[in-house]
């Protein structure tokens, strides 16, 4: 422990060389800013912004990546609870009471309590991390590629088949990533997969192109075609921004309750943030002492989810930091960022990369408190980027994220590919067939294929590998009976 | 209950990906060394995937449709019926882009491209766009160009834009 302290000290003497807190604070309001705009979820932002930092060194880089990825969430709250309109599905659950709030006139307090539990869990989840990463990574550095496969095998099942609302469009959607994870050349025979001759393509399918695609075009001609013309109401910022004492009082208990829910499921690679915010939802309304206010703006249910959004988006750094497997399709974007520089998150960047890792740790601190400095004064600007007209806010956002796809190779390819994922995300919108897998099945298919050829490397072939192992054997178990449980109640009740 | 068309296109589509996907495998060499798996291995989990998942989709499009889907009518979702002028326009836009980015260049691209996803959005004023689009896009190339030296196409503005650019 005294060694953790010692390690974290000294990536503060990183974080806080003037050159890396300028990265960090350009780094939470552009990444603020981009969070606010409706429509644009932290997936959609870190991909968007990724091309600015190609000529930074990788720490300045990964800690302005940091502050984006706070950024957002952070900007994204506002959206969600002035105007209704959640980026992502873990901001649903503040969208119910946070828009209620706004509406009668408490957007002030609304707005606070949702500021500061996210400084409070994301403070307290960046204590855990710091604690639980060099347990973590004790475990893992035994870990053999049977272990790593398997690890990330119930990742797959739990981003895709256990959230949502249908098992097999989540499979679909993680096999289509999967798919589009086989395309180019093999990383250990040099044979080109699927590639049809197409130079462009022997690189394989970049990430950021499928989160832009999926997440920008594709949302901008759903957008366009099915809500438009709607008329839009935006709630005022009116009435005091501070919280009263009684807010503060029912707020506090929300907060650490929320942390302790959504941390955990974030650092076990348990699926994203949409679980933990609903559970503290619902934990709060049974707990609270004003239930009639839930369904009219009870402030618990603005504190309680934001902050398990936060908790359980920091806890997710556990996995991605120490196992290099990303848990949402924030974290995946976030690791191909990680590949950019040729950095493979695991065990061994903590020993190899100790600088980066530890300064990149210690700026999440520095993150959460220029968050809350930026965004409680400041609302006020950010209130206004949400008056800018739809029309040109959609062109802006669509000049900006093809930008991103089209710098990363200058190749028009890219921009057909594009609009390629365009249509498949219009379609998966429509159809409510989630993205999220895909884009984690493009970036974590091709290491799961590695671990997997490695692991029978090792065996001479031998498949038994998986299961003679315990941890291996247990996960994968586990990993069953998340996808068959499910399937065998359905299939009873319908009986 | 008559099965809905678009969730049997749907399904019958992830089924004729997963059948593509195992032709395409069966290309594909098998040596693999030590592992005794080769490059086509993981292919070929995908296509197995992909064909049981397209039949499972097809099974439920058949069955009553799928299970837990979102209402057929827009207005039941809280939206409005599908404004296919629109759809059109953010398609134009970026076939404009497409065409445009390598010829005409980077600033004039991206400003055709804003004009036509705003006009799809329902804006009614293309020169003022044009002209947002324009400032938006020569903020952004000269930032690119100057200060994070990833070069851009200047291409018909190379004569304004001297030598920022390629």
């Amino acid at each position: 422990m005294a060694e953790t302290f010692h390690l974290l000290l000294h990536g503060f003497s990183i974080a806080l060389t003037p050159f890396n807190i300028l990265w960090g604070l350009i780094g939470v309001i552009l990444g603020t800013f981009v969070g606010v705009l409706p429509g644009v979820g932290p997936a959609l932002t870190v991909a968007m912004l990724l091309p600015l930092t190609v000529k930074l060194d990788p720490t300045g880089a990964l800690i302005m990546f940091a502050g984006i990825y706070y950024g957002a969430m952070y900007g994204g709250s506002t959206t969600t609870i002035l105007l209704n309109t959640p980026g992502e599905s873990a901001s649903i659950a503040t969208a119910l009471e946070g828009n209620l709030m706004a509406k009668n006139g408490r957007a002030g307090p609304a707005l606070a309590t949702s500021a500061i539990g996210s400084f409070v869990a994301g403070t307290i989840a960046t204590v855990l991390v710091t604690m639980l990463a060099p347990l973590v990574i004790e475990v893992a550095l035994r870990f053999g590629p049977a272990e790593y496969f398997a690890l990330m095998v119930f990742a797959f099942t739990t981003v895709s088949a256990v959230i949502g609302s249908s098992t097999v469009r989540g499979l679909t959607s993680l096999f289509l990533g999967l798919f589009l994870g086989t395309i180019g050349i093999d990383s250990q025979t040099g044979q080109s997969r699927f590639a049809f001759g197409v130079p462009e393509l022997l690189d394989g399918i970049d990430v950021v192109v499928l989160a832009v695609g999926l997440f920008a075009v594709g949302e901008a001609l759903y957008v366009a075609a099915y809500s438009s013309r709607l008329e839009e109401k935006i709630e005022q910022l009116k009435g005091s921004l501070w919280m009263s004492k009684e807010d503060w009082k029912r707020s506090w208990p929300a907060w650490l309750r929320a942390t302790a829910i959504g941390f955990p499921f974030g650092s076990i690679p348990a699926g994203g943030a949409e679980i933990p915010t609903f559970l503290s939802y619902a934990t709060e309304k049974k707990l609270t002492k004003y239930p009639q206010e839930f369904g009219n703006g009870a402030i618990e249910g603005v504190a309680g989810p934001e902050a398990a959004n936060n908790a359980s988006v920091t806890g997710a750094l556990v996995p991605l930091l120490t196992l290099g497997i990303p848990t949402s399709a924030t974290a995946a974007i976030l690791l191909s960022a990680f590949q950019n520089y040729g950095i493979q998150p695991g065990p061994l960047l903590f020993q190899s990369q100790a600088d980066l890792v530890w300064g990149l740790i210690a700026s999440l601190y520095i993150g959460n408190v220029l968050l809350l400095i930026l965004n409680l004064p400041l609302v006020g600007i950010w209130v206004k980027v949400l008056t800018i007209p739809l029309p040109l806010l959609y062109a802006g956002i669509l000049v900006f994220a093809t930008l991103g796809a089209y710098s990363l190779h200058q190749s028009v390819v890219d921009l057909l590919t594009l609009y390629v994922f365009g249509l498949l995300g219009f379609v998966m919108r429509r159809w409510d067939i989630p993205v999220a897998p895909a884009i984690i099945g493009l970036i974590l298919g091709p290491l799961a294929e590695t671990q997997f050829r490695r692991a029978l490397a090792i065996s001479q072939g031998d498949l038994s590998v998986f299961i003679t192992q315990p941890i291996s054997a247990t996960v994968l178990a586990v990993s069953a009976l998340l996808l068959i449980v499910p399937l065998v109640v359905s299939l009873v009740r319908r009986a | 209950m008559k099965a809905k068309p678009a969730e049997l296109v749907i399904s019958l589509a992830v089924l004729a990906l997963g059948t593509a996907v195992a032709l395409g495998t069966t290309r594909l060499s098998g040596a693999g060394g030590y592992a005794r798996i080769g490059p086509n291995a993981a292919p070929a989990v995908v296509a197995g995937g992909l064909v049981l998942l397209g039949l499972w989709l097809l099974y439920e499009a058949l069955s009553g449709g799928w299970h837990n889907s979102i209402p057929d009518q827009p207005e039941a979702r809280g939206e409005h019926r599908f404004y296919a002028s629109a759809f059109i326009w953010v398609s134009v836009g970026l076939f404009a882009q497409m065409l445009l980015i390598h010829r005409a260049g980077f600033v004039l691209a991206q400003a055709a491209l804003f004009a036509c996803i705003a006009r799809g959005f329902g804006s009614t004023r293309p020169a003022r766009d044009f002209a947002i689009g324009i400032a938006l896009a020569l903020g952004v190339f000269l930032f690119f160009v100057k200060f994070l030296n990833v070069n851009l196409p200047a291409g018909w503005l190379k004569p304004i834009l001297g030598t920022a650019g390629i």
